[in-house]
C-alpha cells in the first residue's frame, strides 16, 4: 500500500520546524535540505494572497529519479512505495536531480551522494509505519499528516467536506452539483 | 498510538533517554523532552502532557541543541587587558580572580556613588532572580531590570494601567473573532500553543482580521488584512470605539459594573471628534471599512482584540495599545472564553531567603521613576545613556548585562557603543562573546539553559511551573547564574544567604507549600493549574478595582487620563521619504539564534521588503542589494520587492538581529543591522523603544 503526506496548506505558518526536526532526527549535514517550506505570493496590493507549502520528496507513484538513475540506486520499496537511494550504490551523478520534478534528490557535498527524504527510514532510525514522521510530530499547527493513501485521502475528503459546510466557505453559493455523476466519463445518467 | 507513547518509543529508537524539561530560546518557554545519549543532545520534542506546545516544537528550539555544543561558546572567564576604545583584548582569568574583580569593583561603586550606580539588564529573566537578591536585596540597588523597553513595553503598560494585569494571555481557542494589531503572532511562532489554539478556532469558523502595514504570516491567514499606515492604529482604534459607543453596541451593564470612566470615556471621544472620517484620513483605511469592522467586532462574541510589539515602535504607542484594548472593554469581553484572559500565575517561592537586616538601602529611586517615566513597567533603555555619559538623573557606572545584547538590540547603536565605554564596570554574563561583551570589562560564560536549572512560571493560560532540568555537562567553564550568584556574593561577605550545594537544595525552597514536590516536578517537568475565567466582577488589582478607562497613574502623571491620538515623531518628508518598519522571522529569536548553522541554513540574512510601486519609484529589483539611507547612517540589505506592504514605508525582516560582528563564526558578516539608523526615541509614557521612528530612503547599491 503506497504511503506518502497529507499537507494542509491552510494550516502551515511557514515556520520551518519540519525542516528542522527531519534534520535533527535523521542526522542530516548542513547542506542537504530533504524538506522545505516555500512561500508563494500572488496578487497586488492590497489584494495579496499567500500560500506555504512543505515540500519533501513526494514518493512518485512512476518516480522520475528512478528511471533516470543509470545505476539503479533508486528504488520504489514494495511494501509501502516509499522511494529510496542506496547510498552504496550511488556516484552522485545528478541525474536523479535533474529528472525530479520537485527538487527532491540533495547532493551532499561531504559524500559526494544523492540523498533525500526516506519517510523517516535512515538505517538505524527508522520510524515504523503508524507513528508520526519528524516533520508531522513536530509541526506546531498539524499541517502534515503521513500515512496509507487510502487514508490520507479520507481525511482530505472529510476537510473538504468541512470546508464546505463550514466557515471557510463564506460568501460561497450555497450549491453543490454532483459533477461526477452528471458529467463523468458515464455521461449523463 | 497516544502521544504520551510516542517519546518513549522514538528515545528507544535513538538509543536515548528522556529528561523533561523546557527551552528557553525564546521567552516562551515550551516544555520539552528532551533525548540525552552519552552527554549529547540527539533530538528534542514538546512535552505532550503540557498543554503549552501540544507536542510540538519551533524551529529554533528544535535546533537548541546545537548551543550545548558550539564551539564558538565561552568556554572560561575573560578580563579586559587593554584600554576600551580599542579593538578589544581579553586574558582568561580563574573564577576566583573574576569573582573577586567584580567584588572589588562592586565596593568601590557603592562607596563612590552608592548602589544605584549599579543597574542590571536581561533577556528573558532564566534564573535571574539570583542576581536580583545579590544585586538588589543585598547590594541595595534598586535597578533591576529585563529587556521590556525593547520589547512590548506598550503593551505591559496598558495591561498594568486597565486590567492591574502584567501580561494577559490569548485565549484563541473559544474565540469567535480576532482583531490584531501590529503583531505577527503566526510569524514569530512562539507560543506554539497559541498558534495551533488560532489555527483550530479559524477552522472552526473564527473571524480573523489582521491590521497591520505589512502583509505578514498572521495576515496571510487572515479573512481580512487591513492595510494600515504605520503609527496610526491608535486613530483606528479610537474611531471604532466612538462608533461602538455612538451606535449603543457596547455591554451597559459590563461598563457600568466593571469599569471607571465609561461615560467621560464617551464624552471624551466626542469632544475630540474621534470619528471614522477623521481615522480615515489618518490611517488610510475607508471610514465606513471602519464602522464596518467596528460593528464586526461589537456584534461577535467571543471576541478579542489585542496588540503585541507593532503599535508600540512608535512614540504614540501608549495610548495605541490602550485604544486597541478598549474595544474588548467597551464590548465586555475581557477574561471571558475567547478573550484576553488575565492569566493566574502559580505559587513558586524564592530561591534564597534574605533577612530584611541584611538588606542594603538604596539611597536613590529606581531610575524610571527618576527619569520621569512613573508609567514605564521597565527601564527606559534608551534613556540610560544620559545616565552613564552624563549622570542624568543620576550617574550609573556598573552595568550587568545577563543573555542581552544592548550594543545590537537598542535603537542608536553608536551611542549605545559609547556608553559601556564610559562605564566604571561592564559585566557580560553570556554564553558567546556577543557585541555587547566585547566592550565590557570583564565576561562571565554562563552555561546554556540545556546546562542548567531553573523552576518558573509557564506561559500559558492557566497557572503553571515549568521545571528546566540540566540535561548535559556545561561547556568549557561555564557556570549556571545560581552558582555566578553565588560566587560573587562569597566575595561581598553575603556567602550565608546563598547557601546550597546542589541546585535541588533552592530549587525544594522554591517549591515548598506549593502544588507539586521537586521530585514529582522533575518526572513531569510541569504543573498545571485550573483555567479560571471572569475574573473582573470579583474585582482587578487596579487603584480602584476595575478596569480602568479612566486611569487616574496617568492623571496624577500629568497626562491625559483618556487614551488620546498624538502623531508619531518621525514622518518621512521629499528628503527621506519612506517610513521604516520592522518585523520579526520564525527562525530566529532576537539576536540569540545567528550562530546556528541549521537556523542559518533556513534563513542565513535579514532583508528589507518594499512595495512594487515604491520599488519602480525608486529603481529598485527584486533580490538586488540596497542602500537604505537615514539622516544618521546607512546599510547595504538586499531587497524583496512585495505586494504585501503599504506603500510609503519599507519593512526590514529581523532588523536588529543580523550584521553581527561578534557572537560566532557562522553569525558573523550576514545581513545587516539595522538599529543604527535610527536616533533615539523613547515613548514620552512608558520609556519604550521607538525603533520604527526612523524615515530614510533607498536607492539600488552600485555593484561591489
Amino acid at each position: 500500500m503506497q504511503h506518502g503526506f497529507y499537507f494542509d496548506h491552510k494550516r502551515c505558518v511557514k515556520c520551518h520546524a519540519c525542516e528542522i526536526a527531519c534534520k535533527t532526527w535523521n542526522e542530516v549535514e548542513i547542506g542537504p535540505r530533504w524538506r522545505e517550506v516555500v512561500k508563494i505570493e500572488t496578487g497586488t496590493f492590497p489584494d495579496v494572497k499567500a500560500m506555504n507549502v512543505s515540500m519533501a520528496c513526494m514518493h512518485c507513484g512512476d518516480a522520475p529519479c528512478q528511471s533516470a538513475c543509470p545505476v539503479r540506486a533508486i528504488t520504489k520499496r514494495a511494501e509501502d512505495g516509499i522511494v529510496l537511494v542506496d547510498q552504496n550504490k550511488c556516484i552522485g551523478c545528478g541525474f536523479c536531480a535533474w529528472a525530479c520534478p520537485f527538487n527532491a534528490p540533495q547532493l551532499s557535498a561531504t559524500a559526494g551522494k544523492m540523498e533525500k527524504c526516506n519517510f523517516c527510514q535512515t538505517p538505524g532510525k527508522e520510524r515504523p509505519h503508524g507513528m508520526p514522521r519528524a516533520c508531522e510530530e513536530i509541526c506546531p499547527t498539524g499541517a502534515i499528516l503521513s500515512g496509507p493513501m487510502t487514508e490520507l485521502a479520507r481525511i482530505g475528503r472529510e476537510n473538504a467536506a468541512t470546508r464546505l459546510g463550514g466557515a471557510d466557505m463564506r460568501g460561497m453559493p450555497a450549491l453543490m452539483i454532483d459533477a461526477h455523476r452528471q458529467f463523468g466519463p458515464d455521461g449523463d445518467e | 498510538m497516544s502521544s504520551k507513547d510516542l517519546g518513549s518509543q522514538l528515545a528507544a529508537i535513538k538509543g536515548a533517554k528522556i529528561v523533561k524539561s523546557f527551552c528557553y530560546t525564546c521567552p516562551w518557554q515550551c516544555p520539552t523532552e528532551v533525548f540525552v545519549r552519552d552527554d549529547k543532545i540527539v533530538y528534542q520534542k514538546g512535552n505532550p502532557e503540557s498543554p503549552n506546545n501540544i507536542g510540538s516544537r519551533c524551529a529554533k528550539g528544535m535546533a537548541s541543541w546545537y548551543v550545548s555544543r558550539d564551539p564558538d561558546r565561552l568556554k572560561y572567564p575573560m578580563l579586559r587587558s587593554n584600554a576600551k576604545g580599542k579593538d578589544p583584548d581579553f586574558k582568561r582569568v580563574s573564577w576566583d580572580d573574576a569573582f573577586n574583580y567584580v567584588a572589588d569593583k562592586l565596593k568601590f561603586i557603592a562607596g563612590k556613588w552608592g548602589p544605584e550606580a549599579v543597574v542590571f539588564t536581561c533577556h528573558h529573566d532564566p534564573n535571574t532572580v539570583f542576581y536580583r537578591h545579590l544585586l538588589g536585596d543585598l547590594y541595595g540597588s534598586p535597578n533591576n531590570y529585563t529587556h521590556t523597553s525593547g520589547c512590548e513595553q506598550d503593551r505591559r503598560s496598558a495591561c498594568l494601567t486597565l486590567f492591574g494585569h502584567v501580561f494577559p494571555m490569548h485565549d484563541f481557542a473559544n474565540s469567535r473573532y480576532v482583531m490584531l494589531w501590529g503583531m505577527n503572532m503566526l510569524g514569530a511562532n512562539q507560543g506554539l500553543w497559541e498558534s495551533r489554539a488560532l489555527m483550530d478556532a479559524k477552522a472552526k469558523g473564527c473571524r480573523l482580521v489582521v491590521v497591520d502595514p505589512s502583509f505578514t504570516e498572521t495576515a496571510q491567514k487572515a479573512d481580512e488584512w487591513v492595510p494600515i499606515r504605520p503609527g496610526t492604529d491608535g486613530a483606528m482604534a479610537l474611531a471604532m470605539c466612538r462608533v461602538i459607543i455612538d451606535e449603543r453596541l457596547h455591554d451597559e451593564s459590563f461598563v457600568n459594573a466593571c469599569c471607571e470612566g465609561f461615560q467621560g470615556f464617551a464624552e471624551h471621544l466626542r469632544s475630540k471628534d474621534y470619528s471614522p472620517a477623521w481615522a480615515s484620513n489618518i490611517t488610510g483605511i475607508a471610514a465606513d471599512r471602519i464602522v464596518r469592522l467596528a460593528r464586526e467586532f461589537a456584534k461577535s462574541k467571543p471576541a478579542m482584540s489585542a496588540i503585541f510589539k507593532g503599535s508600540g515602535y512608535y512614540t504614540n504607542g501608549a495610548d495605541a495599545g490602550r485604544a486597541c484594548f478598549l474595544l474588548n472593554v467597551l464590548t465586555g469581553q475581557v477574561d471571558k472564553p475567547g478573550n484576553l484572559h488575565l492569566k493566574d500565575w502559580a505559587p513558586i517561592g524564592a530561591p534564597v531567603v534574605i533577612p530584611e537586616e541584611a538588606k542594603g538601602k538604596p539611597g536613590k529611586p529606581p531610575l524610571h521613576l527618576a527619569m520621569g517615566y512613573p508609567l514605564a513597567p521597565d527601564l527606559p533603555n534608551s534613556r540610560l545613556p544620559d545616565a552613564v555619559l552624563k549622570g542624568e538623573p543620576y550617574p550609573v557606572k556598573g552595568l550587568f548585562v545577563q543573555s542581552t545584547n544592548p550594543v545590537m538590540s537598542d535603537p542608536n547603536r553608536d551611542r549605545v557603543i559609547e556608553m559601556m565605554r564610559h562605564l566604571e564596570l561592564g559585566v557580560a554574563l553570556e554564553i558567546y562573546l556577543s557585541e555587547t561583551a566585547l566592550e565590557c570589562d570583564i565576561v562571565l560564560p554562563e552555561t546554556s539553559f540545556h546546562e542548567q536549572a531553573e523552576i518558573r512560571q509557564g506561559m500559558w493560560l492557566g497557572p503553571e511551573i515549568i521545571l528546566c532540568q540540566p540535561v548535559v555537562s556545561p561547556v568549557g567553564e561555564a557556570k549556571p547564574p545560581y552558582e555566578i550568584a553565588q560566587g560573587i556574593a562569597r566575595k561581598m561577605g553575603w556567602g550565608q544567604y546563598f547557601d546550597y550545594e546542589r541546585w535541588e537544595d533552592w530549587g525544594e525552597r522554591m517549591l515548598a507549600g506549593g502544588p507539586i514536590t521537586l521530585d514529582e516536578l522533575k518526572r513531569k517537568g510541569f504543573w498545571a493549574g485550573e483555567v479560571k475565567y471572569d475574573r473582573v466582577p470579583k474585582g482587578l488589582p487596579t487603584p480602584s478595582g476595575k478596569i480602568e478607562i479612566y486611569s487616574k497613574a496617568y492623571a496624577d502623571a500629568g497626562l491625559s487620563a483618556y487614551p488620546v491620538y498624538t502623531e508619531r515623531s518621525v514622518i518621512p518628508d521629499r528628503e527621506y521619504p519612506l517610513q521604516l518598519t520592522h518585523s520579526k522571522l520564525s527562525m530566529h529569536c532576537n539576536i540569540v539564534t545567528q550562530n546556528n548553522p541549521y537556523l542559518m541554513e533556513v534563513c542565513g540574512e535579514n532583508w528589507v521588503e518594499i512595495n512594487s510601486s515604491d520599488a519602480a519609484k525608486y529603481g529598485i529589483s527584486d533580490g538586488e542589494p540596497v542602500i537604505v539611507e537615514s539622516p544618521k547612517d546607512k546599510i547595504v540589505i538586499k531587497a524583496k520587492v512585495v505586494e504585501g506592504l503599504v506603500p510609503g514605508c519599507i519593512s526590514v525582516r529581523h532588523g536588529h538581529g543580523f550584521g553581527h560582528w561578534a557572537m560566532g563564526s557562522n553569525a558573523k558578516g550576514h545581513g545587516a543591522h539595522s538599529n543604527n539608523l535610527m536616533e533615539t526615541h523613547t515613548s514620552p509614557i512608558t520609556g519604550a523603544n521607538c525603533y520604527n521612528e526612523c524615515k530614510v530612503r533607498v536607492r539600488p547599491a552600485p555593484a561591489s
